[in-house]
């Protein structure tokens, strides 16, 4: 109602019985992007707020939390701890409980892959996710681009009792790091990617990795958040190459019921010989 | 002769395109092809014993009803010279025709003796072709057939040596046909491969010119295998690419040689004949498609159908059937009230109704007013007030008043009219039909359209098909599901009364509107902007486009299934705009009352203003036209019936914009937006947040059924409104299939919309009742005006009628007319009316019920039967299963037995199976039952089962699809076949 009188205080012309008629699809916007709005506040105010007033960033205040209220060598106490810091107080864009459990676990727990490789560590939540079903002798390479974030994420791996031959950190910008990858750390295929970081960078990754020989048949990427954000190129990409046969496993963004996102599963088939 | 000979062979032509259309038996064709071989020594007899074997023939052709086209095809003199043998030839008749034959096998001796000399003079061979058609026209006589081949046989072997080659090949088709009776069609093929092989001989022996009768019956068999090959191909057991080979060529054989057969010079009419016959059958098809494109926008109702599902569909539906009744009230005000008034009536100018006033001159054309309808516009036969009470007008004493009022009520009657008479149809076509049963089934099977032929269409009929899977996927899911109900109830208690709130909110908001523009008239509305003006349209098209959409939100609450949200959904938004129309109708009534108040001060003044002009002469009778005064200068009154049509058409002019303009801004831009930004933007605009818009069904059927409401109500006092809405519907016909289809995407949730048609209509009714309750009120309780429109002068409208009948009509008219208003009459004739409804109604229930009854008999019958079936059939598993173990040990047994003889075995081992099968009948029937398509292959002769592998077939091999004969091609040896024949 304030707004509307705004208006007309404002746009002196317009009568105020026709500012009052908008307030049907001013209630609509708010209704139905209700949780669209609650992410835009935890997310971005809530977040400046506390930026401002603690002078720390959002990933040393989820750090100090964990470190606080999680038991030391126990993966699954420590994620525990991110889901609370997460639910009640602010905003982290890690893969939630609910995709973890449902998709990523499930599909470690499938494939047993050997060499897994996580791009966008943030705080490392899901290296940890990833690391607990791992099959024995597996390692897990995972990139940060962001040198804070990826200390943080070192600390939290150690923190669950991960040692550098199972979960190995690597600082760096995933185009820099992929393509050192076979020479540096001697990996020959990668059975799995999991990509968590930026959305655009998605498509250029996942063509660095097929053009570095890294996917075998049979391995798998995981890439989260197509649908909201959304990586649509990554998703045209992916249907019309024919290299992968891709499955999208629809769900609510993390810690937000009311979104919908999606996981897209590809599983590299390569080049069909026969044809 | 030549002349004759032509017509002969036309009417040849004639007998053998009806041969082939009717009769395709290929028996016929051989025994015609056996009888005129008999026959072929004929050529070599003398004239007059040819003529009379051919009536002969002719009479047996009479007999099988055949000699129609005979004898009309017979040359002249012929014919003349057989009326008087006509006799004789019936006493030939009479004799055994086996007689005859042998006289003719007789002949056949003789000649084949001086084969050599065969080679006819060409007049020769003429007359025998003539011949020849001759026998082939009949069919065979029944003696004939009734003789069994062995008789044939025996009367054969008792010809000569040279007869011997035709006795073979008799003996061959014997076979022949045999093995087509088994079915066997390799086994056919073989033996017509020999046949061909000799008939080769035969061709080589034959002299060959074109048109041997030899070479035609040759072709003619040929063309007949080849035929039945093309009808068999499916059951052979070859390579596909084989497959294909063999009926291309076989397709071309026939196809080459079909025409030819038989036909000589009449190759040509033939051919002809078929042409047309494809032509015709073309024709047809291109009718049949011209008349679906002859209905107005089908394909692009399909089109959206397929993609949008049938509810979207069904939106463009009612649009276009609304379009049709639009036609209609169009062409009635057009035609009987708008056209003549413009070329009968007074020209424009002539009196004062008809004409600009002096004040308003200078601005009567500006854009802003035409745009408002006022100036030009409203002094034109657009609205009420243009429109002169004279009762008759032009030469054709076209009655204009009593037209009017007619036009007007006779709108409402054919509208009335055809929404129950539709929506009678709709109920009709709801109570039948078996919708719940084998609905996946029925589906998946009988879907697909295999008259298909443009990939597009195919496409859009994938798309449809999918559609239809998930319409009815969903349907399922939601008749299957369970929820905590006291949940949703509250849910949806809360939902109802946020919608109330909201209702009660914008009715409020619109009778503050109406209040304040009251408010604005009163202070003169020249003192304030556009805004001010407009506020009342603004504020009512806004709030009916945002209040669906928070309707919309609000419902996702409740929970519904799709189509029943819908309904709820139309309901409310039918509540908000019919809140929105009554306020300003209320207005309106409210504004036609300070006109009526004007009125009286104009009629006041306008008496003043006649005495100044007569200079204080008052109350002197002189009439008007003795002193001449402009049209434009006389004072007139407010005229509120071209101010409410004004109102009207202003509204819907309004709405329309609203519509428009909603259209490209909501959905266009929107979609351009999500389209081309999606390329630079950091989340997914297509699938995420703005999305592209879903084509909302229930607010633009309410749009257009409410913009019908405003028709009915305003089109009395605007003729022009049918005309703008019909100019609206046909360009958002255009414009919504556009836009439907370039920018929006389907529900998510797609859902089969067959009930809401009907939905629509009975809201459309209710509308119609709704809106012309305030239009008859208006004319039957308020008074017109003084001084325009069609019945002015008059103290109420109605009265054009009593007018009418009292000086166009007899008086005896009259007083009818009067005694049958009377109540006492009127009051029996609507309770019988009444009463007939309910019986009518009664009626209908009590069938609907025995319907149902019906259906529901016809369902228990059918599980009955489906029990019964399975009972029998796991009974006959059973069985199965005892007589497989049973042959099994049987074998095992005979296997260590017979262990030294190898080469006798099978047939043993198949002599026991028959055992078997003889002790156990039983057995015998559950191997049918389970092999429906072996089952006849053994009734004929028993030993049929050698060509069996002995051992029964075990469970896991894979079965056969039932009606496709099945050749095991790996298996069975060949030979057995050749050698039972032999």
């Amino acid at each position: 109602m304030s707004v509307c009188v705004c208006v007309y205080v404002r746009v002196r012309m317009v009568s105020p019985a026709i500012a009052l008629a908008f307030v049907p699809l001013l209630l609509t916007v708010l209704i139905r992007y209700r949780f669209h709005l609650v992410l835009l506040w935890r997310a971005v105010v809530l977040r400046c707020f506390y930026d401002w007033s603690s002078g720390l960033t959002r990933e040393e205040r989820a750090f100090e939390y964990v470190l606080t209220h999680a038991t030391p060598g126990e993966p699954n106490s420590i994620l525990d701890a991110f889901d609370a810091w997460c639910h009640s107080k602010e905003f982290i864009s890690h893969i939630g409980p609910k995709k973890g459990v449902c998709i990523l676990d499930r599909l470690v727990l499938e494939t047993s892959p050997l060499c897994v490789l996580e791009l966008g560590t943030h705080c490392g939540y899901s290296s940890v996710r990833i690391a607990r079903v791992l099959p024995v002798g597996a390692r897990l390479i995972t990139v940060e681009m962001d040198e804070r974030n990826a200390n943080i994420a070192e600390k939290v791996i150690r923190l669950a009792g991960y040692d550098d031959d199972t979960v190995e950190l690597r600082v760096g910008v995933s185009e820099e790091v992929i393509p050192r990858l076979r020479e540096e750390m001697g990996v020959d295929r990668v059975d799995l990617v999991f990509m968590d970081h930026w959305k655009r960078c998605y498509l250029p990754d996942l063509q660095l990795l097929e053009a570095s020989g890294l996917l075998g048949r049979g391995s798998v990427v995981l890439a989260d958040n197509v649908l909201f954000p959304g990586a649509p190129h990554f998703l045209r990409y992916t249907r019309a190459c024919g290299l992968y046969t891709l499955r999208i496993h629809r769900a609510t963004l993390e810690y937000s019921p009311g979104i919908q996102d999606g996981m897209a599963q590809l599983e590299y088939i390569g080049v069909n010989v026969d044809t | 002769m030549d002349n004759n000979h032509s017509v002969f062979i036309y009417e040849q032509c004639r007998f053998f395109s009806d041969a082939e259309f009717e009769d395709e038996d290929s028996n016929y064709y051989r025994d015609t092809d056996r009888e005129a071989k008999r026959r072929r020594p004929k050529e070599k007899k003398t004239r007059e014993r040819k003529e009379r074997e051919k009536k002969r023939s002719a009479k047996n052709g009479e007999s099988n009803g055949k000699a129609g086209n005979n004898v009309r095809g017979q040359p002249e003199e012929e014919q003349r010279g057989r009326k008087g043998r006509r006799r004789r030839g019936k006493e030939e008749e009479k004799a055994p025709v086996d007689g005859g034959d042998e006289e003719v096998d007789r002949e056949v001796q003789k000649r084949r003796k001086t084969r050599g000399n065969r080679k006819a003079t060409k007049h020769l061979k003429e007359e025998k072709e003539e011949e020849n058609s001759n026998h082939k026209r009949q069919r065979p006589s029944k003696a004939e057939k009734d003789m069994k081949p062995s008789q044939r046989k025996t009367k054969k072997k008792e010809e000569d040596e040279p007869e011997k080659i035709d006795k073979g090949r008799k003996k061959r088709k014997v076979k022949v046909e045999t093995s087509s009776e088994s079915s066997d069609s390799s086994e056919e093929e073989e033996s017509s491969e020999e046949e061909d092989g000799d008939d080769g001989e035969e061709g080589t022996e034959a002299v060959l010119g074109a048109l041997t009768p030899e070479e035609l019956e040759k072709l003619k068999e040929a063309v007949d295998e080849r035929k039945k090959l093309i009808g068999t191909i499916r059951a052979k057991p070859w390579a596909m690419k084989k497959k294909l080979q063999t009926l291309r060529e076989s397709q071309e054989f026939v196809e080459k040689y079909e025409g030819a057969l038989g036909k000589g010079r009449g190759r040509k009419l033939y051919a002809y004949k078929v042409m047309m016959r494809k032509k015709w059958m073309k024709f047809q098809r291109d009718f049949e498609n011209f008349k679906t494109a002859c209905i107005p926008w089908e394909m692009k109702i399909k089109d959206i159908e397929s993609h949008f599902g049938s509810s979207v569909a069904s939106y463009f539906i009612f649009l276009r059937w609304m379009y049709g009744v639009n036609m209609i009230l169009f062409g009635l005000t057009f035609g009987l009230v708008m056209v003549p008034e413009a070329l009968m009536g007074r020209p424009y100018g002539s009196i004062p109704r008809k004409t600009v006033p002096r004040a308003d001159e200078a601005g009567a054309m500006d854009f802003a007013v035409l745009w408002d309808f006022g100036g030009y516009a409203k002094y034109s036969v657009l609205f009420y007030g243009y429109y002169n009470n004279q009762r008759t007008i032009g030469w054709l004493k076209f009655r204009l008043p009593l037209s009017y009022f007619l036009v007007g009520v006779g709108i409402v009657a054919y509208s009335y009219m055809v929404v129950i008479r539709t929506m009678a149809r709709n109920a009709n076509e709801q109570g039948g039909g078996d919708e719940t049963n084998y609905n996946f089934s029925w589906k998946l099977f009988t879907s697909w359209d295999y008259l298909i032929g443009n990939p597009e269409t195919a496409d859009n009929k994938f798309a449809s098909i999918t559609t239809s899977f998930k319409e009815a996927i969903v349907e399922e899911q939601e008749s299957r599901k369970d929820d905590n109900i006291h949940l949703t109830r509250f849910l949806r208690v809360l939902a109802n009364f946020l919608v109330l709130c909201c209702l009660a909110g914008s009715g409020y908001l619109i009778y503050f509107v109406v209040r304040r523009s009251q408010k604005f008239a009163l202070d003169g509305l020249e003192n304030y902007g556009w805004w001010e003006r407009n506020e009342v349209n603004m504020v009512m098209s806004l709030l009916g486009m945002f209040c669906p959409m928070l309707f919309d939100v609000i419902s996702s609450l409740e929970n519904y299934h799709p189509r029943i949200a819908l309904q709820w959904q139309l309901g409310r938004i039918f509540a908000l705009f019919l809140g929105n129309l009554y306020t300003f109708i209320i207005a309106l009534m409210d504004e036609i009352n300070l006109k009526r108040k004007e009125e009286e001060t104009v009629k006041f003044n306008m008496t003043a203003w006649q005495a100044s002009l007569y200079n204080g002469t008052i109350g002197d009778n002189v009439t008007l036209s003795s002193i001449t005064v402009d049209p434009a200068d006389v004072p007139r009154g407010p005229c509120w019936e071209t101010m409410v049509g004004q109102e009207f058409v202003r509204l819907i002019i309004s709405d329309t914009m609203t519509t428009y303009v909603t259209l490209l801004i909501g959905d266009f831009l929107r979609a351009l937006i999500v389209r081309f930004l999606n390329y630079c933007w950091c989340w997914d605009l297509e699938y995420g947040f703005p999305s592209y818009s879903e084509f909302d069904v229930s607010g633009n059927v309410l749009g257009l059924i409410f913009n019908q409401g405003m028709i009915w109500m305003g089109a009395f006092y605007a003729p022009c409104l049918p005309a703008l809405n019909l100019l609206r519907l046909h360009v958002s016909m255009y414009l919504q299939c556009w836009a439907v289809m370039c920018c929006n995407v389907p529900q998510e949730r797609v859902f089969k919309a067959s009930g809401s048609n009907n939905f629509y209509m009975a809201m459309l009714l209710v509308i119609l009742f709704l809106s012309t309750l305030p239009a008859i009120y208006t004319i039957v309780s308020i008074p017109p005006s003084f001084d325009c429109g069609p019945f002015s002068g008059k103290s109420r409208m109605f009265d054009v009628i009593q007018e009418t009948l009292e000086t166009d009509f007899p008086a005896w008219f009259g007083k009818v007319f009067s005694y049958a208003s009377n109540p006492g009459l009127v009051l029996p004739f609507i309770l019988l009316m009444v009463l007939a409804i309910y019986y009518l109604n009664s009626t209908s229930k009590s069938y609907k019920q025995a319907n149902l009854d019906l259906k529901k008999k016809l369902q228990t019958q059918n599980e009955e039967n489906k029990k019964k079936n399975k009972t029998a059939a796991l009974k006959a598993a059973n069985d199965l299963e005892e007589a497989r173990n049973a042959v099994s040990l049987l074998q095992q047994q005979q296997s260590n037995n017979n262990a030294s003889k190898q080469d006798d075995r099978r047939l043993d081992s198949s002599q026991q199976n028959r055992q078997q099968a003889d002790n156990r009948p039983n057995y015998r029937e559950t191997r049918h039952t389970a092999h429906p398509a072996k089952s006849h292959c053994g009734h004929s002769d028993p030993r049929r089962h050698i060509d069996r592998s002995p051992t029964p077939r075990r469970p896991g091999m894979s079965g056969y699809l039932p009606g496709l004969p099945h050749h095991p091609a790996s298996k069975v040896p060949r030979h057995p076949h050749i050698h039972l024949q032999e």
